[in-house]
Formats: structure tokens, sequence, C-alpha cells
């Protein structure tokens, strides 16, 4: 993920160079590096670099990637024809390599050839067998056809052996719940928060397939990874305030019967929604009143 | 003792600045020389898996605070499980790796190679040293030395009653040797910042042992606690909010 101050860069960088300003080559970097999917402001300047030939041959062995790069951004934007002239002095220039075997193959998946784009991944595959980026790309394809169980096949042989790519438990993750497969997800987050303890994200994805899950246990668990998630972003979530709130009440729903634990909760509940007022005075104050009457249907029968 | 020899400049221009300027060239010599030879290994995919085995079991005893216990429980087992945990290693199969390091003649012909490229230039350059700079005084340390260090540093020196802090250029190549690692860095670039120290201790490893590695990995996880983090972070949210609301 991108920190702010290199997404600040880039951005200024960006409105340089939309501007006129010059400084192309050096945004063209940073988005390599920081792997932004920018790509219609890729393909823009990318193109007017390599159409000047003074300008591309002081790029030197780096005209490559450039071109490499444009080739990208041109199939994401369905520019095939720019695509496949990139691919072309590619390959000239490289005839037997893997890297432009992928971005052949990935101009196939573009044009919507599934089964040819699928033989080329295989035959690439086994050359070399331990490629992730073409692991990724055969699951990428599956995803794009729709065919999301064979996405998750995918992705799980991948991860069978990758097991330390937090990207793919991320991608896995999003998948099951898109299909509806919480208890699956909440593994995928665990591991997610394992690896990467501190990012407040992911405690609060896990909180809220916990609290999708339902069961009194799950709740209370999904209670304390909101409040971790206050914690780790210093009360400023809105999300996460709303969850606590929305949990204390259900936990509260849950056990009408028993009278256990029903004072210790209530702070933080009042806490939430008091700092959920405030922050809505200060930025939303028209739907204040909304908000109110949410919190009051909540309090009233906790 | 402590009279103070006067070593002619001309020793200075014609021996310490050469030697340094030649070890040097030799070193870059040596980079381009072994990106030339590099013979690039394709990955083992055995040994792929099990290093990311290792980083998710490390990413799991460094987080397991984190997640709840019955999930930690359930991954502990998953790893160190009797008979097909991921890190668990049957005795028997602990391979020898020395003996499969040489049965490999790809990685023989590698560690070979690098050996290579190695001890021929320490060894020519040395000679070379021993020939033409011997005999003489060729610095003086700024620092005094015992006795002991008489043999190590005044080599080619006969004279016994010299103090130790002459040393010839014997020991002015070995400080080169030792120290161009900052210079090759600015020359380089950060990563091929190797001198001699470092490809000598490559030499004397062997490379990955990926048995070793599971096993301690297994043992370190068997040995962790698990102590949910999480309830505190209840009170701290409270804390936060407070703050925030007050």
């Amino acid at each position: 993920m991108v920190s702010k101050t290199e997404e600040a860069q880039v951005n200024r960088l960006e409105n340089q160079v939309d501007n006129g300003g010059g400084g192309a080559w050096e945004y063209l970097c940073l988005v390599r590096t920081l792997k932004l999917r920018r790509s219609d402001k890729v393909l823009k300047h990318g193109l007017s670099i390599l159409n000047d030939p003074k300008k591309r041959s002081s790029l030197g062995p780096d005209e490559w990637t450039l071109y490499e790069q444009v080739a990208i951004a041109a199939m994401d934007c369905q520019c095939l024809d720019v695509a496949k002239d990139c691919i072309k002095v590619l390959q000239k220039r490289f005839p037997d390599s893997k890297r432009v075997g992928k971005l052949e193959a990935m101009l196939l998946e573009a044009k919507g050839s599934w089964v040819e784009a699928e033989k080329a991944y295989t035959s690439l595959l086994e050359d070399n067998p331990l490629d992730q980026v073409i692991h990724k790309r055969r699951s990428a394809m599956a995803k794009a056809q729709g065919n999301t169980s064979g996405a998750i096949e995918w992705l799980n042989k991948y991860l069978e052996i990758f097991m330390a790519d937090h990207d793919a438990w991320r991608e896995l993750a999003e998948i099951y719940v898109s299909l509806q497969m919480y208890k699956q997800a909440a593994f995928c987050y665990e591991e997610l928060i394992l690896s990467q303890p501190t990012t407040p994200l992911y405690h609060l994805a896990y909180a809220d397939v916990l609290y999708t899950l339902g069961g009194l246990e799950n709740l209370q668990t999904a209670k304390k990874y909101y409040a971790s998630t206050i914690d780790l972003t210093g009360g400023k979530n809105t999300r996460a305030l709303l969850g606590i709130c929305l949990c204390t009440f259900s936990i509260g729903e849950l056990t009408k019967g028993r009278n256990k634990e029903g004072k210790e909760s209530s702070d933080l509940q009042c806490l939430a929604a008091a700092a959920l007022e405030k922050d809505y005075k200060q930025r939303a104050p028209t739907k204040l009143a909304l908000l109110n009457s949410t919190l009051k249907s909540l309090k009233l029968s906790s | 003792m402590a009279e103070d020899l006067v070593l002619d400049t001309a020793i200075r221009d014609w021996v310490l600045i050469p030697l340094s300027v030649v070890m040097v060239l030799i070193g870059v010599l040596r980079y381009f020389v072994s990106k030339l030879m590099r013979s690039s290994q394709s990955p083992d995919a055995k040994i792929v898996k099990e290093g990311q085995i290792i980083i998710r079991a490390r990413n799991l005893r460094a987080g397991a605070n984190f997640i709840p216990p019955k999930s930690f429980r359930a991954r502990r087992v998953y790893f160190s499980n009797e008979e097909n945990g991921l890190l668990y290693v049957p005795k028997g199969q602990a391979q020898n790796a020395q003996a499969q390091m040489f049965s490999d003649p790809n990685m023989a012909m590698d560690m070979m190679k690098k050996n290579l490229s190695m001890i021929i230039p320490q060894t020519l350059t040395f000679a070379w040293v021993n020939f033409f700079f011997s005999g003489f005084v060729a610095a003086k340390i700024p620092f005094p030395l015992t006795q002991r260090f008489r043999s190590m540093l005044q080599n080619g020196i006969d004279l016994s009653t010299v103090d130790v802090s002459y040393v010839s250029s014997r020991s002015w190549y070995f400080l080169n040797l030792f120290g161009l690692r900052g210079l090759f860095s600015l020359i380089l670039g950060e990563e091929n910042a190797m001198d001699d120290t470092q490809r000598m201790m490559q030499m004397s490893g062997f490379g990955f042992d990926p048995t070793k590695g599971l096993s301690a990995e297994k043992d370190g996880l068997d040995i962790v606690q698990h102590e949910w983090a999480l309830p505190k972070f209840e009170q701290r949210a409270e804390a936060v909010l407070r703050k925030l609301v007050s």
C-alpha cells in the first residue's frame, strides 16, 4: 500500500505533467515503482515520449521498460492496436523472452480470447513453474470471466506454494465475501492480521465479517476488533464507531435473559455515540438528525 | 625507542596509493567478471515453498496475540502436527545438506566459480605485494601497539628495535582488503559492496539448509503462549474516545 507522502508526490508530479511542465519520465518511473494503476495518464504521457525519437533515444536501455509499461496501460484502456505495436517492437528486440511472452498472453486476454490466453499461460508456466505473476494472472482471468469458483481454485493453488503473499490473501478474502462464504473470508482476514497486525483496515474488515456471521461469541469478538480499529486509528474511523454501537445493541438483544455483562459495555457504546455525534456535527451537520434517530433506536432497546 | 623515524614521501606516492588503486580496480574487475559468469539458478519449487512456509510461521508467531485463541490453536496444529504438519520433518528425512550440495553438479560448479573468483586475485595481489613492496617500512600506525603485533605487522622488516607502530606494506594490503567496502558501495551501488571479508564468509557457509530452518520454526511455535491482546484494546478504545469526546 502506498504511503501518504508517496501518494502526494505522485499527485504533484501528475499535476505538473498534465499542465505542460516536464517530468513525464519521473512520473512514469514513480508509477512503476509504486505499482499504481493510472493507465490513462501512463498511456498519454508514455506515448508522447515514445513517439518523439529524440526523447526516446535519450532514455537508453530504459526504453524497453517504457514500452512494456505503455503496452500494459494500453491494454487496460482497451487501445489494443497501440499495445500490439509496442509488443511487436519488443518482440523484434527480445525474440525469445519470457517477459514478452507474458505480454502477448496478456494481449490475448485483453482481446477476450480466453482459451488461447489460457493455453499461452499454461505453456509459460511449464517453462517457469515458479513465476508468481503468471499464476496470479490465471486467477485474474477466471475472475474476469465471471468464474469465481475457478478463481478461488487457482488462488488456493497459488497460495499453497506462496503462502506468504498477503496481496493474494486479500484478494481471496474479497472473493469469499462476494460469494458470502464468510467463514473462509474470516480465515483469510486472520492471515492478513497476522502478517500486518497494525493495519486497521484488516481489523475492520475482520470485524465486519464476524458481525455478519452472527452468534454471541462472534459478536463479542467483532466488538473487540472494532475497538482495536478505533484504537489504531485514534477514534477517527466512523465505520468502527457505528460498528461498536451495532454490536453492543445486538449483544444486548441476544443476552436479554441473562444479566451479566450489561454494565461495562454501555460505557463504550455511549462514548462511541458521543464521538459519532461530534464527528457528524463537524463534517455533515445536515445528516445529524438521521444519526440521532438511529442512535436513539439503538439506545432505547438495549 | 620513542624516536620518530622520518618516512620518505616517495613511499606514500609509490607504495600506498598505487596499492590502494590496484585493489580497487581488481575489485571492480571482479564484480564485472562475476556478473558475466553468473549462471541463473532456477529456483527449486520445494525450497521456495519451504521459504514461504517459514515466513508464514514466523508471522504466526509474531502476530499470535492478535487473533482469537481458537484460530491460533488451529493454525498451530496445522503447522506442527505430528503426521502431516507443514513444519514437521521426520528424522530420517533430515537430509545431509552437504551431500546434497555436492551431488548436484550445478551447485558444485557455482561454488567453485565463486571461490575461484576470490582466491585467484587475492593470491596474485599478495604475491605482487610481497615481491615488490617488502623489506621496508611503509607507514606508521597512529596509535601504539604491543610487541605481540610485531610478527604480524612487520613481516618483511628484520630489525627488532623498530617501534611496532611502523608497519610494512603487507599490513597496508590487509587493511585495504578489509576496508574497501565503503568505497565499493559508492562505486558499484549499495548491494554490490562486497569486499573480501564477506566473500570469505560466503565461502565457508554452505548455503541454505531448509530442514534446520523448519525445525527451528516448529520449536519456536511450540513455545508460544497465546495471550489474546484484544480485550485490552476495548479499554484502550474507551480511553481514546474519552479523550476525543471531552
